[in-house]
């Protein structure tokens, strides 16, 4: 569903992304671990053709994103790290106006409001402003826009950074729901522990470059933080 | 799609305060502006009914004595009413009236600084038409307060404070990652903000400008102001067009919010105050027009040389104008009203070389400005409304011309009387001017080209701007 | 404290790409300006003065003729532009520049420059003035907007105040590098300016013209001055840098552009003139009033006779035609003092109202001043139409005097360059600058409350800045 193609992006000198080859699929969750500064925003900001690649492609459901930047994004739902809305809409004009720009049909009230139900975000809520949404709120959301959307690859940028423990479980529940869905998804997250948890796959960056990948499913957690550590030094 | 991003833009705006507080600014703006021209307006009538009243006294005044001189009263020369001297240089001079414009009320222009009627006699010209209206030097001096200036300088300002953040503040609030995750062009998604604002912009101020003109109670049946109604509805959108497309630039530049207004206000402030003022200082650099000190001069020295040589000038005007020595001429030669003919007409050959000076210069510095008006679209929007409401140069030059021409027809008539000592029984054969309105068809083709001196750059601005939004940094 | 968070503020100004380039124009505006302003006032002096002595020889190489034919004759005077009119012309344009002074007649000064231009004019003129209390305040509202709002965005502020730094001491330093970055541009213009002047004036730079460039730049640095307050107590208040900005342009246009609209109109409407037309018909009526005339002439008739203790007017020692023509000239003096005096008085009264809207936009009091000092204002064109005016009657009396002295009945009597020169040429002396401030007061007090609101509004900014942390 997507994937990147000796994917680079080059700003000036340094090279924020080099070379990136991955598949994710179909109910896949693929996991970008690496530090600060290592390229995963960027790996998801070339998939949204919000940065142009240097070299190579990402393609998405099998169409290259700089051909078909409208087409590819169809497809796509894009979770940053605090879902962004519009503070003087409620949460329902909010995802009602998302939805209508990724181009859904049904937009009526009933199935907006069983989206949220969905996703989890409290009845009363839906009618209020986004203005008073707590971020745990917002990022449901967010994963309601990919839901009312029927996305069927999502890109996450550190989605759970700063969410309290029971938020960040709820999404996690929330992620594995919708890849259960035969959605793939790709995940930048520093949080090892959802990482093994929800993800299929773990890559880990460093400089740019993907220096591993494994299936979650290959090591128990402390060994998961044991092999990033190792990659983290020198 | 676009339009339902332009709804959902509505109704961001509508719940902006920003919007509210426009249209609060620009209603009273527009309401005082019109209101303040129509005051100017009822002020300039105030002002040429007094004229053509004191004509009209004036006239009473001289049917009686010219009854009573008939009836055998006697007069002293220099009041007779019969005297066609006495009647062309000062009795029976006419009121010459530039009618305000049905718009005149939108744009106060020059027509507080130009006469809007003169007294015409068998002065020179230049003293026909140097008449002045009272007004206050300082008034003049700022300038007033009308729908010209609202649309001139505010409108723009307008127009930036609600494009500025178009794009910059949703990237710095985050939503603009979010719609852009969608299947949605940032072109798109920023002419539908521009379009939102745009018609926002003008229904406001066509809406409100013309509701205010019709309750001032200005009649529409005149197809012709209807025609430049629609003409200044199309300026000021063409104008709006154009701050769109240079609000725009600024705003696919990519910087932040605080910095594109900085930016897009030292535009404003180049574009709309220094541009112009730069201008001014500079035609009257290149071609400057000497002080009116240097014309009292040189007609008091002609004058004195005219005046000396007094009898011998009449052989040599009647040299001139052989037509005129039909009568006694032995006669004419030694009377006081035909040598003060033909001293004034060579008072006025000799003034003429420095006349001229002052209207060379003056043309050369309209050209210049003609041709770099360009540089500032404030300039040519002012010149367009002033056209408009009939109180620009364009209305001023077309009446002097015809005043000229009325002024030359009435010294003729006088001239030929004088020579002949016919003297002037019936008041009503003295020539009468009216201001005939000039052609809609010039006016038509200037409102064209101001259109395209606008609209052109407005595409191409627009244009490059939407190019570079496709490099838009989204992210970062 | 105070110097180092000024030389900071300056050190940022100076990197900042967007201040060298907005000082680079200011800065080339204004010589431009004062350059033009140079060239103008050089023009019109010597037109002016060649214009006045001309003047003077025709009245002097008059044939001999009848002393009232001379009357009618006239001459002209020519309004001399004043030092300072290289960086304000204020209301010279508007105003005319020469006047004919003749027999029987005050005429209004004719001639307005500005009829000779463009109509692009009414954007503004780009004069010194227009440059130091319109564009360099806006300078200054750009250098300051950020102050204290963008600070506080970047977190620098939480910094600076968690390091003890006392707000008053921070608001204190950061007006002196504000200023010292107008210094920056306003210095050399100013020091251009005076060299100009200087050069412009070499032999006639009088005590007078330095007093008033010393109190014109008072002016403006008291100006700059408020203008720095507000900027700064808007940029402390301000939740965001982006409001800050909008909130200060919004004060710049109101106080720049709509300000002296509205002022203007408030005192045309408080002391409305009549035009043209109604005054000359209201003037005519008063001074040829044939009734009046005819009874004016007996009075004067009789007082002569009982005078001379004579029974004839043929019996009189002098010419009663004189007489009767300084009689009529007083008649009109009265006439006009009162018309052109009610009319004049209107126009000061426009210009009190004026200094008065100082309050609401200090620029206002501020170019008020700025006219005054540069001797362009409406007070200083009355004073010199006064002065015309005086020196008219000045000649009407003693041609009069002379002819009631040597005209004999009956006879031509011709008079010839002796009497010519008997009247003494016309010289003007612009009134001190003490007569000038006097008349400014409103304007001098407006602008001293400014300063103290500014004051306070910083003050107040200093408690908002720690109250605003959170
Ligand atoms: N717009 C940009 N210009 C220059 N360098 C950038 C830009 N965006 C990112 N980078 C650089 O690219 C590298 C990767 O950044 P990023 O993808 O944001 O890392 P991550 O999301 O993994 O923390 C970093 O070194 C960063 O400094
Ligand atoms: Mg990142």
């Amino acid at each position: 569903m997507l994937e990147a193609r000796h994917l680079t992006k080059r700003y000036g000198t340094t090279t924020a992304l080099e070379a990136l080859t991955l598949t994710v699929s179909p109910g896949e969750v693929f996991c970008l671990l690496g530090a600060n500064g290592a390229g995963k925003t960027t790996t998801i900001n070339l998939f949204l053709n919000f940065v142009d690649p240097s070299e190579g492609q990402a393609l998405v459901n099998g169409v290259d994103v700089t051909r078909a930047p409208l087409e590819s994004k169809r497809h796509l739902a894009y979770i940053p790290e605090t879902v962004m809305l519009y503070r003087n809409l409620t949460g329902l004009e909010n995802l009602e106006y998302f939805a209508a720009l990724a181009g859904s049909t049904d937009l009526s009230r009933g199935s907006l409001l069983k989206v949220l139900e969905r996703v989890g975000l409290p009845a009363d809520a839906a009618d209020r402003r986004v203005g008073g949404y707590s971020k745990g709120m917002r990022q449901k959301v967010g994963i309601a826009i990919a839901v009312a959307k029927g996305a069927r690859a999502l890109l996450l940028d550190e989605p759970t950074s700063g969410l309290d423990p029971k938020a960040s479980n709820e999404f996690s529940e929330l992620l594995r729901q919708v890849s259960g869905d035969g959605v793939a998804v790709l995940m930048a997250t520093h949080d090892l522990f959802r990482a093994k948890e929800s993800g299929t796959r773990v890559g880990i960056m460093k400089r740019g470059r993907l220096v591993a990948l494994h299936g979650t499913d290959e090591f128990s957690h402390a060994d998961l933080e044991r092999l990033y550590l190792e990659h983290m030094h020198d | 799609m676009l339009a339902r991003i332009i709804r959902h833009e509505w109704q961001m705006l509508k719940a902006d305060a920003v919007l509210w507080v426009i249209v609060a600014i620009v209603g009273s703006a527009i309401a005082y502006g019109v209101w303040n021209g129509t005051r100017w307006v009822h002020f300039q009538e105030g002002a040429i009914e007094a004229a053509r009243s004191e004509e009209r006294v004036r006239f009473d005044r001289l049917t009686a004595q010219l009854e009573k001189v008939a009836a055998g009263e006697r007069v002293s020369p220099f009041a007779d009413p019969r005297s066609p001297s006495n009647l062309g240089s000062r009795l029976a001079a006419k009121v010459a009236v530039l009618p305000p414009a049905p718009l005149g009320a939108l744009t106060v222009g020059q027509s507080d600084l130009l006469p809007s009627y003169v007294r015409v006699s068998t002065e020179s010209r230049e003293a026909v038409l140097a008449s002045t209206e009272v007004e206050s030097p300082l008034r003049l001096l700022t300038g007033r307060f009308d729908l010209a200036f609202v649309v001139v300088y505010l409108v723009p300002l307008l127009v930036l404070a609600l494009a500025y953040s178009m794009v910059s503040g949703e990237k710095e609030q985050g939503t603009l990652s979010m719609v852009l995750a969608q299947p949605v062009s940032l072109g798109t998604l920023v002419a539908a903000k521009v379009v939102v604002r745009a018609a926002a912009l003008l229904v406001i101020i066509v809406g409100l400008g013309l509701g205010t003109l019709l309750m001032t109670g200005v009649s529409l049946a005149d197809a012709a102001t209807r025609e430049r109604l629609l003409w200044w509805v199309a300026s000021v959108a063409a104008y709006m067009g154009l701050w769109f497309a240079i609000a725009l630039v600024g705003v696919s530049l990519g910087r932040g919010s605080a910095a594109t207004a900085t930016l897009l206000a030292g535009l404003w402030l180049l574009l709309v105050v220094i541009v112009p003022s730069a201008l001014t200082l500079g035609v009257q650099q290149l071609y400057p027009v000497p002080s009116r000190v240097a014309l009292v001069q040189a007609t008091r020295v002609a004058s004195d040389e005219a005046n000396a040589q007094g009898a011998r000038l009449l052989a040599a005007y009647y040299e001139d104008h052989p037509e005129l020595a039909t009568g006694d001429a032995e006669q004419a030669m030694t009377d006081f009203n035909v040598v003060r003919l033909a001293v004034n007409d060579d008072i006025e050959k000799r003034v003429r070389p420095v006349v001229a000076q002052f209207d060379e210069q003056l043309s050369s510095q309209q050209a210049l400005v003609e041709r770099f008006r360009v540089l500032s679209p404030a300039l040519v929007v002012y010149e367009a409304l002033s056209d408009l409401s009939g109180s620009g140069q364009q209305r001023h030059r077309h009446f002097v011309s015809q005043v000229s021409g009325f002024h030359d027809e009435w010294r003729r008539f006088f001239t030929q009387k004088v020579v002949a000592k016919t003297p002037v029984a019936d008041l009503s054969s003295l020539p009468t001017f009216t201001y005939s309105e000039e052609p809609s068809s010039a006016l038509r083709a200037r409102m064209m080209a101001t259109l395209a001196t606008l609209l052109v750059p407005a595409v191409l601005l627009g244009g490059l701007a939407f190019i570079r939004l496709r490099r838009y940094a989204i992210a970062g | 404290m105070i110097g180092t968070i000024a030389r900071k503020e300056l050190t940022e100004l100076s990197r900042d790409g967007r201040f060298r380039l907005l000082a680079a124009v200011i800065l080339v505006l204004a010589v431009a300006s004062t350059a033009a302003g140079w060239l103008q006032f050089t023009a019109v002096s010597r037109q002016h003065a060649e214009a006045q002595r001309e003047t003077r020889e025709q009245w002097l190489g008059q044939q001999e003729k009848n002393p009232h034919s001379a009357a009618h004759y006239g001459v002209y005077a020519f309004k001399p532009a004043s030092h300072l009119s290289i960086v304000d012309t204020g209301l010279d344009p508007y105003l005319g520049v020469a006047v004919w002074l003749e027999a029987h007649r005050q005429s209004e000064m004719k001639f307005r420059p500005a009829q000779d231009r463009t109509a692009i004019q009414r954007f503004g003129e780009l004069n010194g003035a227009e440059v130091l209390l319109v564009l360099v305040p806006l300078f200054i509202l750009l250098v300051t907007f950020p102050v204290f709002a963008g600070e506080r965005e970047q977190g620098t502020l939480r910094q600076l105040m968690s390091l003890g730094v006392a707000p008053r001491l921070l608001v204190a330093g950061k007006a002196l590098g504000t200023l010292a970055a107008v210094a920056l541009v306003i210095v050399p213009v100013s020091a251009l300016a005076a060299v100009a002047m200087a050069w412009a004036s070499a032999d006639s730079y009088l005590a007078a013209d330095v007093s008033r460039t010393v109190a014109l730049g008072a002016t403006c640095l008291v100006y700059f001055l408020v203008v720095t307050g507000v900027g700064l107590a808007v940029s402390a208040w301000a939740p965001s840098s982006r409001v800050a900005l909008v909130t200060l342009l919004g004060f710049w246009f109101a106080t720049s552009l709509v300000a002296p609209r509205i002022a203007t109109d408030v005192a045309g409407s408080l002391h409305p003139t009549p035009n043209a037309a109604e005054f000359q018909r209201a003037l005519d009526a008063d001074l040829s009033d044939p009734e009046e005339a005819r009874q004016r002439l007996a009075r004067l008739q009789a007082e002569t006779l009982t005078k001379y203790n004579v029974t004839s007017l043929d019996a009189l020692p002098v010419a009663f035609s004189g007489l009767s023509l300084q009689s009529g000239e007083d008649h009109g003096n009265e006439v006009f003092d009162r018309h052109f005096g009610r009319l004049h008085d209107q126009f000061s009264n426009q210009a009190r109202v004026y200094q008065w809207a100082g309050l609401a936009s200090p620029l206002l009091a501020a170019r008020s001043l700025s006219m005054a000092l540069a001797g362009t204002d409406f007070e200083q064109h009355r004073h010199f139409a006064k002065a015309a005016e005086a020196y008219r009657r000045d000649i009407q009396r003693t041609l009069n005097d002379d002819i009631a002295r040597n005209q004999r009945a009956g006879q031509p009597y011709l008079a010839g360059t002796e009497l010519w020169s008997r009247v003494p040429d016309f010289t003007y002396d612009a009134p001190s600058i003490g007569w000038v401030l006097g008349r400014q007061a409103t304007a001098l007090t407006v602008l001293a409350g400014w300063l103290t609101l500014a004051g306070a509004l910083a003050l107040l900014a200093t408690r908002r800045l720690s109250a605003t942390l959170g």
